[in-house]
């Protein structure tokens, strides 16, 4: 925006800054001068950032390295906690129901955002109510969109889905669609999915605006039909979008936690439980706390590795 | 766009959008209706009759009012604070030189990439023994302390854009750095300071994991759900009921704000297109 290096003032700090000698003394009296009033400054933000972030995650690493159950005095095992989760069977079922929830949200949510976005870059004015609709969706609470969902799976008469197959035709198909072990898992994602289409609808539609309007231009000129357009320009142009919704929903769907626990509680038999629910229950409802901080501490490694690029970019744009 | 649009993609988004809002429309159906059209299922038309009969009995069969009290108290507080801090933080962070400046600040625009899950064990000791589970500051201090790691990345973004000459030029005249940014810094930068309240009240208003283990007594309306949805009773209209009301205020926010939304989580993640 603002130009700052051509600025009177800046040319006038140039010229009193000719030796490094004298830029060392400046820059050593503004730090004396600025560092009473940033600690007044930041000193809250350091002190809550410090309970509620630091402390948390030092103290979740320690503990991981503890065997700490109920009242039982604590004892350190070192890597222990980790040795009993990878032989623990329930817990090998939970890494894979993590991978497949994490990567199916993921996966369906972006796919239909991404096509929506650019179905719907035809016509942004026409569709612009619609984009809402959907959009409203990621706006909803995940224990209210939890809750809808359950109306949709329910059993019984009051469910929509088994009556919606009835009146096509195939009651045969009519399902348990939360109780059943093998279809819990995919009625969650698509629930989860429902409210995950929003947020990438959203971004993909922004970065498919950006594309130069002589750009598609010349494809209209040339006459490219929509299909061939979408293939050709838009999804190429609209990878920068993609990415940052992939990566967000990636991480949302890692740590989710409030949709699974509306909707299945982990069950039925533990079918359900991801990663981020499996520390809920070993910590908090079994008060096994160094077993669930251990947990924890996997689905920490999993988050960094996937956010490695995020964070490489974050520190080097910190100034 | 260019040209004109054609049809066939007006209709299918259409008729996606109308089925996004098909679970939506399901609860405020039965919301409307007696329980005994809601039994054969809310969309079915043969018997059908309107009533607010489960409006009004809601809020005595549930602690509806307090709750929503409760909601507003934590999301409000926590929104206020996060809005009050994290100007002044991203302000030191990004006009003023201190000692381990740099180190911080990787440190805190980092850490939004941490799941909530690794906070729950060691705050749930941590506030059991010092009394202060079912307190309003187990939940409001990690609401608090987990936002700065976005909102002090989104203000100090907008920073950058910020004209340097003004900073400078209030240097000039004397003012020292708090008053520069109680008078030039902060009355400009109002649009990501009420970014960063919107997607805060946003989260807290909705938070569900950490009241449910901080708070017993006195819940939010998420944690109320969770626990009415979790019993047997048959009162599908009731809880429909108490859905809408918990999801009400931050849709409408959402709606309204939708575009700083967007923005916000875009900032979120550090992505510069």
């Amino acid at each position: 925006m603002a130009d700052t290096s051509a600025s009177p003032v800046r040319e006038a700090a140039g010229v009193m800054q000719g030796s490094p000698l004298a830029a060392g003394i400046k820059g050593r009296r503004r730090l004396l001068r600025d560092t009473p009033a940033a600690l007044i400054l930041i000193a809250p933000v350091i002190v809550l950032f410090a309970i509620a972030v630091i402390y948390p995650l030092v103290e979740t690493i320690r503990l991981s390295f503890w065997d700490i159950q109920g009242l039982r005095k604590p004892a350190f095992i070192g890597f222990g906690n980790y040795a009993r989760l990878f032989a623990d069977a329930a817990f090998r079922n939970t890494l894979l129901t993590t991978l497949i929830f994490t990567i199916g949200t993921t996966v369906i949510s972006v796919a239909i955002g991404w096509v929506l976005a650019m179905l719907c870059a035809f016509a942004p004015q026409q569709t612009l109510p619609f984009r809402v609709m959907i959009f409203a969706a990621f706006g909803i609470s995940e224990a209210v969109s939890g809750y809808m969902w359950i109306g949709i799976y329910r059993p019984d008469a009051g469910g929509l889905l088994n009556s919606l197959i009835q009146l096509l035709g195939f009651p045969g198909f009519a399902h348990a669609w939360l109780g059943d072990a093998n279809t819990a898992l995919w009625a969650l994602i698509v629930a989860a999915s429902w409210s995950g289409v929003g947020l990438p609808l959203m971004l993909i539609f922004a970065a498919i605006q950006a594309i130069p309007k002589s750009v598609l231009e010349a494809a209209y000129m040339d006459g490219a039909k929509p299909l061939s357009t979408m293939r050709h320009i838009m999804m190429p142009l609209s990878m920068p979008g993609v990415r940052v919704a992939v990566f967000i929903n990636l991480l949302s769907a890692l740590r989710a936690f409030d949709i699974i626990y509306i909707l299945t509680g982990g069950g039925p038999v533990r079918s359900t439980e991801t990663v981020g629910y499996f520390m809920y229950r070993e910590s908090m409802t079994q008060f096994k706390l160094g077993y669930g901080a251990a947990a924890t501490v996997i689905l920490l490694l999993a988050v960094l590795i996937i956010s490695i690029p995020a964070i490489i970019q974050r520190t080097a744009g910190a100034k | 766009m260019i040209g004109k649009a054609p049809r066939w993609i007006i209709v299918v988004v259409g008729i996606v959008a109308f089925i996004w809002v098909i679970p939506i429309m399901g609860i405020v159906v039965t919301s409307l209706r007696p329980p005994e059209g809601v039994s054969l299922g809310w969309w079915r038309f043969d018997h059908f009759d309107l009533t607010l009969d489960a409006w009004r009995r809601v809020w005595d069969k549930y602690p509806l009012a307090d709750s929503m009290w409760v909601t507003m108290k934590t999301a409000g507080i926590a929104t206020a604070l996060t809005m009050l801090l994290t100007p002044a933080a991203a302000y030191a962070f990004h006009f003023l030189t201190f000692p381990f400046r740099r180190v911080l600040l990787i440190i805190i625009i980092n850490a939004f990439v941490l799941p909530q899950q690794v906070v729950i064990i060691p705050l749930f000791t941590l506030w059991r023994d010092m009394g202060l589970i079912d307190n309003i500051l187990s939940v409001l201090i990690p609401y608090v302390g987990l936002s700065f790691a976005w909102s002090i990345f989104l203000v100090k973004n907008f920073f950058e854009d910020f004209p340097r000459e003004l900073v400078e030029a209030a240097k000039i005249d004397g003012c020292g750095p708090l008053a520069t940014f109680r008078h030039v810094v902060l009355p400009n930068s109002l649009s990501p300071i009420f970014a960063v309240g919107i997607l805060q009240f946003l989260w807290t208003w909705n938070a569900l994991l950490l009241p449910m283990l901080f708070l017993r007594s006195d819940v939010p309306l998420p944690v109320l759900l969770a626990r009415i949805s979790g019993s047997y009773e048959i009162n599908w209209d009731l809880r429909s009921v108490a859905a809408i009301l918990t999801t009400i205020v931050p849709l409408l926010v959402f709606l309204v704000f939708q575009r700083q939304f967007a923005a916000g989580s875009q900032t979120r993640t550090g992505a510069k297109e």
